[in-house]
């Protein structure tokens, strides 16, 4: 038998080096890193690098030998040779001065073709979806690029006409869902077939300066090369699902280059800011207001309200309440405001907007339009102001669509120190336990009664502390009485469809209301008195029976339960599901214990606060005594 | 005989009869009888003046300009002989004496392609036509595409319909379900339309990392006082560390050495380089020459540093010796390890201990190793010759914060941000960007060169300047 030798089986055979690669793809480096980036073949780390080296400890870039082989039968390898012949006999012509010979090449220019990749890359639509994160950001970045050494125009002209294409998407679909305004830009959350989609805008359109020492461009230019193909595609199949013509057919004078946008950034800027303020042609006749036929939440009764089911059906009616935030509201925005992140929000969940004609084009109404029912401003005072309309500062339309709800204006008016602007991306309502502080800063009605309470603990007088106490326990049991019923009919909805917060902003008007209309139906009193006098003398007051829960009952259904859950479950699933318990134990345990914490720490406090009090009032008093003892002397 | 050809022979005719002599050619003999009379007319050339035969032309020479443009002309000289073949044209006026000679035609090399398109006669002839005819077509569909300004949008189709690759091949559309899909595979590998299949490692994920990692709720603009807290402590923790490295490296290599001064380093420098040379003016060193001058002569024999290594036997006494103290040692410790055992049979109690704690320990190393291999499982894969650097976190500080967005500062840079994510995820190996270094170039003014100085002109009326404004700042001042 032969005698096997090293490095002819194994690890050694599993990886090839890049260099290795390179020769057997008869490729260039530059050709190479474009292949794999465009085909999504990566580089590995071996489990034995000495042994995938044939023996040499250096560290070298790697990939699998399978990868390679690939590759091999890609048919873009072909193109990328042809751009080396095109390349070489090209350069002979205008060498040579054969001009007539070179313009029939350039016309013939090999292009590269890259449909087949995307489907090969992303099997499935939701594939594509799945990674559409990088894409985005990536292309909204590029469209914001002059025309560089290793970007060309076309290519930053491309990203910016298919980002905007696709924001015509999310506002159409109604997709947004979460926005953030970090230091970093804006970041926005869609969700597009169950996906979650989120990219970042950067702040300031204009092109800011990149370092050429952190960043190799030509490899970020070919991952673009790539995703606007990507994205195209996926534009194509989302405008398709949505009964929408693609592309969209945008005014002439839109997103072209003319003199005009290549001298100014604020032109070039206000142009792609026009192009998202108009609608999208339909090819069907449906009304844009029809709501598309949501998932049944009441086929998924069958599980009773188990605590997944009654969150995600909340959830359901929060998105669809959300979907419809600002619609009816119309929107001015001021001039030193960013408008671009506030049309797509705005325009997303329903609203209309508009700016001021003359800085800006695109404008859809003017600043004296009475009907404006918001004015976004940035600045601390403005000298004419509507009546008719709200001055809020930007924060309101992000935080609103973050609560998923219109908050009170108050504390966004203008010149107002806003409150902080708190991140989506934590989930508020997570099933650990939660400080209350926190709680307060995604409640705002929680705020006012904590803040109220304590300046009343503060101001009351010793002497009457424990009335006081016992009425701030009452009080706290009404609240949490009244926050019950909220959250109960948050949980329900509101029977008739009226929308709850609009509700809260606007009590003091209600009041008002309904002064007046009692005053209207003053003739109908007397009627009314008489049937009110026949309904009281009926009336009478019996003893409330206390409804007795016999916890043994409740316990031993609860166990019972869970025995007949767990008996449910699989065989293959039985560890799995002993896992999920053990977790949940150990998260309520934990939730249990801080919270018991936080709960001594409190009373200790409140103990100390008394002691103090107390001894202080002795303290006076021993004074007062003694100051009585020396008037008396 | 001016009829007559001069290399053509005179055709023999028969004077048999008199009819035969009527064919004979005369016309020479008249012509030049013809010429004899005429002369005798009008006389000959001799006799004339010459102002009678020649008049002088008075009117300027025309010479009519080429319309031909520099390039014609060019084009139409290249297709003159060249100039350099001009010496071998045959310039005799002698005749060849060969009358009939046998052209040697050189076969032309390769083929004559005008001809293979005029008149194609083989198959592949009418194969290239075809194809040049199809790159032509594409020739001017592209240039009409080009000069009308229309881009072609390349995604006019969906491409996540399901497509079945045999749809699209005719002979395999299979409706009966006759054809088996691995056969159908085959056959479209055959045919020239290969079916590639994609092997599933392509889609594995190399790390478990997130793809969007949320922001720190302390990225805010306007962040709440706890969460910005939170992310400057996380901060302070990174630099801490990175402090904390970089004095342990000053203090292990910095600090570890003495300092001296330059003089010092100099002068020891110095020393070490001349260590062994014999100085002129030492009067020891001299002597110790002297010294070793007078031995050399003397001791003529070789001498090294090291002994000479000698071979030295043992003897057989020696070796059975040795291998009877092997043995005996060999005893010794079956003996000990005998007793050992036996030893150990009382200590069976703390032995089980010991195993039982080596197990633990190796049952916690198991574990570690369980846990530093889930945690590599998030970090990016060593995939280049550089390691990958986690990049700063982006915070503003406290004096940043402006609570509003017109006046937010805007930190991070958004594509080394995404740069250092497809790094963090194994798509692209960690580089250093090499920039090539500039040779340097010593500049210099030349010496025809002046530095414009400042003028007495411009010296005053900066002065005045000066003067005038701090009058006026003085004025504002009092009022």
């Amino acid at each position: 038998m032969r005698r096997p030798k090293k490095y002819e089986a194994g690890e050694a055979t599993q990886y090839i080096s890049r260099r290795a690669a390179l020769r057997k793809l008869q490729l260039s480096l530059n050709d190479f890193r474009r292949l794999c980036i465009l085909k999504g073949v990566y580089p590995r780390e071996p489990k034995h690098r000495r042994r995938a080296q044939k023996g040499s400890s250096d560290i070298k870039i790697l990939y699998h030998a399978k990868d390679i082989r690939f590759l091999l039968h890609e048919p873009i390898v072909w193109t990328l040779r042809d751009y080396k012949i095109f390349a070489k006999k090209s350069g002979r012509d205008r060498a040579i001065k054969d001009f007539r010979n070179l313009k029939r090449r350039l016309a013939m220019f090999p292009e590269i073709k890259l449909d087949h990749i995307v489907k090969e890359r992303y099997p499935t639509f939701i594939d594509a979806l799945k990674d559409l994160d990088d894409c985005l950001t990536l292309l909204f970045l590029f469209s914001t690029f002059p025309s560089l050494h290793l970007i060309p125009r076309e290519q930053s002209n491309l990203c910016r006409r298919l980002t905007i294409e696709f924001l015509h998407y999310v506002i159409a679909s109604k997709s947004l869902r979460k926005v953030f305004i970090s230091i970093k830009g804006y970041y926005f959350q869609a969700e597009i077939k169950g996906q979650k989609v989120t990219w970042i805008v950067p702040h300031y359109y204009p092109f800011k300066p990149q370092s050429r020492q952190e960043v190799d461009f030509k490899v970020m230019s070919i991952f673009v090369e790539f995703y606007t193909i990507m994205l195209g595609f996926t534009n194509f199949r989302l405008y398709h699902g949505l009964n929408l013509a693609y592309p969209p057919q945008f005014p002439s004078n839109m997103l072209q280059d003319n003199a005009d946008t290549l001298k100014d950034e604020s032109s070039f800027v206000s142009d792609r800011i026009t192009a998202l303020n108009f609608e999208l042609l339909r090819t069907d006749k449906v009304q844009e207001d029809e709501e598309e036929p949501d998932i049944d939440m009441e086929l998924l009764e069958q599980d009773g309200d188990s605590k997944r089911i009654i969150k995600m059906k909340q959830e359901a009616q929060e998105v669809s309440r959300l979907r419809t935030l600002f619609k009816g509201l119309k929107f001015f925005i001021n001039r030193e405001v960013p408008r671009e992140p506030l049309v797509i929000i705005i325009r997303s969940f329903g609203g209309k907007v508009s700016w001021d004609s003359s800085v800006f084009s695109g404008a859809t109404y003017d600043e004296s339009d009475e009907t404006i029912t918001h004015q976004i401003v940035d600045r601390p005072s403005l000298s004419t102001q509507y009546i008719s309309r709200d001055y809020i500062q930007p924060q309101w339309i992000f935080d609103c669509v973050n609560q998923r709800q219109l908050l009170p204006t108050n504390k966004y008016f203008l010149g107002e120190p806003l409150p902080p602007h708190l991140s989506p991306f934590v989930d508020a309502k997570r099933d650990t336990y939660i400080p209350p502080e926190e709680k307060a800063l995604h409640d705002p009605s929680l705020i006012e009664t904590h803040a109220q309470s304590e300046d009343e603990s503060e101001d009351d007088a010793a002497a009457e502390e424990e009335d006081t106490v016992e009425q701030e326990l009452l009080d706290a049991q009404l609240q949490r009485a009244y926050q019950q019923e909220t959250a109960e009919y948050k949980k329900y909805g509101g029977a008739d469809g009226v929308n709850e917060d609009e509700e809260d902003s606007d009590e003091e008007d209600f009041d008002g209301e309904e002064q007046e209309s009692d005053d209207d139906d003053e003739e109908e009193l007397d009627e009314k008195e008489k049937r009110l006098l026949e309904e009281k003398q009926k009336m009478s007051v019996q003893s409330g029976k206390v409804h007795k829960v016999n916890k043994r009952q409740v316990h031993k259904a609860e166990v019972d339960e869970h025995r007949l859950q767990a008996r449910m479950v699989k065989p293959r699933h039985r560890n799995l599901f002993r896992k999920l318990i053990r977790e949940k134990q150990a998260k309520e345990k934990e939730e249990w214990l801080l919270r018991k914490k936080r709960r001594t720490i409190e009373t200790d406090a409140k103990e100390a606060k008394k002691l103090a009090k107390r001894e202080a009032r002795k303290a006076a008093a021993a004074a007062a005594a003694a100051a009585a003892q020396l008037g008396a002397k | 005989m001016a009829a007559q050809e001069p290399g053509m022979k005179k055709k023999r005719i028969s004077k048999k009869n008199k009819s035969a002599w009527r064919k004979t050619d005369i016309q020479d003999v008249e012509q030049f009888l013809e010429d004899q009379r005429q002369e005798e007319r009008i006389g000959t050339f001799t006799d004339k003046q010459n102002e009678d035969l020649f008049v002088v032309d008075a009117s300027p020479l025309k010479t009519v300009p080429s319309q031909l443009s520099v390039k014609k002309k060019r084009k139409l000289n290249a297709l003159k002989p060249m100039r350099s073949h001009q010496a071998l044209e045959n310039t005799s006026k002698v005749q060849d004496p060969i009358v009939k000679r046998n052209h040697v035609r050189q076969k032309k090399n390769g083929r004559n392609i005008e001809l293979e398109v005029r008149n194609p006669t083989k198959a592949r002839h009418r194969q290239a036509n075809s194809d040049r005819g199809l790159y032509y077509e594409k020739l001017d569909q592209r240039l009409t595409a080009r000069e009308s300004g229309k881009k072609d949008n390349k995604v006019d189709k969906d491409i996540w319909q399901e497509v079945d690759f045999r749809d699209k091949i005719p002979g395999l559309k299979d409706e009966k379900g006759w054809i088996s899909r691995d056969l159908a595979v085959h056959i479209a590998g055959n045919i020239g339309r290969k079916v590639v299949k994609t092997h599933a490692s392509l889609h594995h994920k190399t790390t478990k990392a997130k793809k969007f990692e949320a922001p720190h709720p302390g990225m805010s603009y306007n962040p709440s006082l706890k969460a910005h807290q939170e992310l400057l402590a996380q901060v302070v923790d990174r630099e801490e560390g990175i402090i904390k490295k970089e004095q342990h490296l000053k203090r292990v290599t910095t600090s570890m050495f003495s300092k001296v001064t330059p003089e010092e380093r100099d002068r020891r420098r110095l020393n070490e380089m001349s260590e062994g040379i014999k100085e002129e003016g030492e009067p020891a060193s001299a002597s110790e020459d002297e010294e070793g001058a007078e031995q050399k002569p003397a001791d003529n024999s070789y001498s090294t540093v090291n002994a000479p290594v000698e071979n030295k036997k043992k003897s057989k006494q020696s070796r059975n010796k040795e291998l009877k103290q092997k043995e005996l040692q060999r005893l010794h410790e079956a003996k000990k390890a005998l007793k050992k055992q036996t030893a150990d049979l009382i200590r069976i109690k703390s032995i089980r201990a010991e195993v039982k704690e080596e197990a633990e320990e190796l049952n916690e190393v198991k574990k570690r190793r369980k846990a530093k291999a889930e945690r590599k499982k998030f970090e990016p894969k060593r995939l280049g010759r550089h390691k990958f650097v986690e990049p700063d976190v982006d915070v503003n500080m406290p004096e940043d914060l402006a609570g509003n967005l017109r006046n937010v500062k805007p930190e991070s840079n958004l594509l080394t941000d995404r740069f250092k994510l497809l790094q963090k995820r194994n798509i692209l190996p960690t580089t250093v960007a090499v920039t090539r270094k500039r040779s340097k170039v010593k500049r210099f003014p030349r010496n025809s060169h002046k530095e414009a100085g400042v003028s007495f002109q411009d010296l005053r009326a900066q002065r005045k300047a000066a003067a005038a404004a701090s009058k006026a700042n003085n004025d504002t001042i009092k009022i």
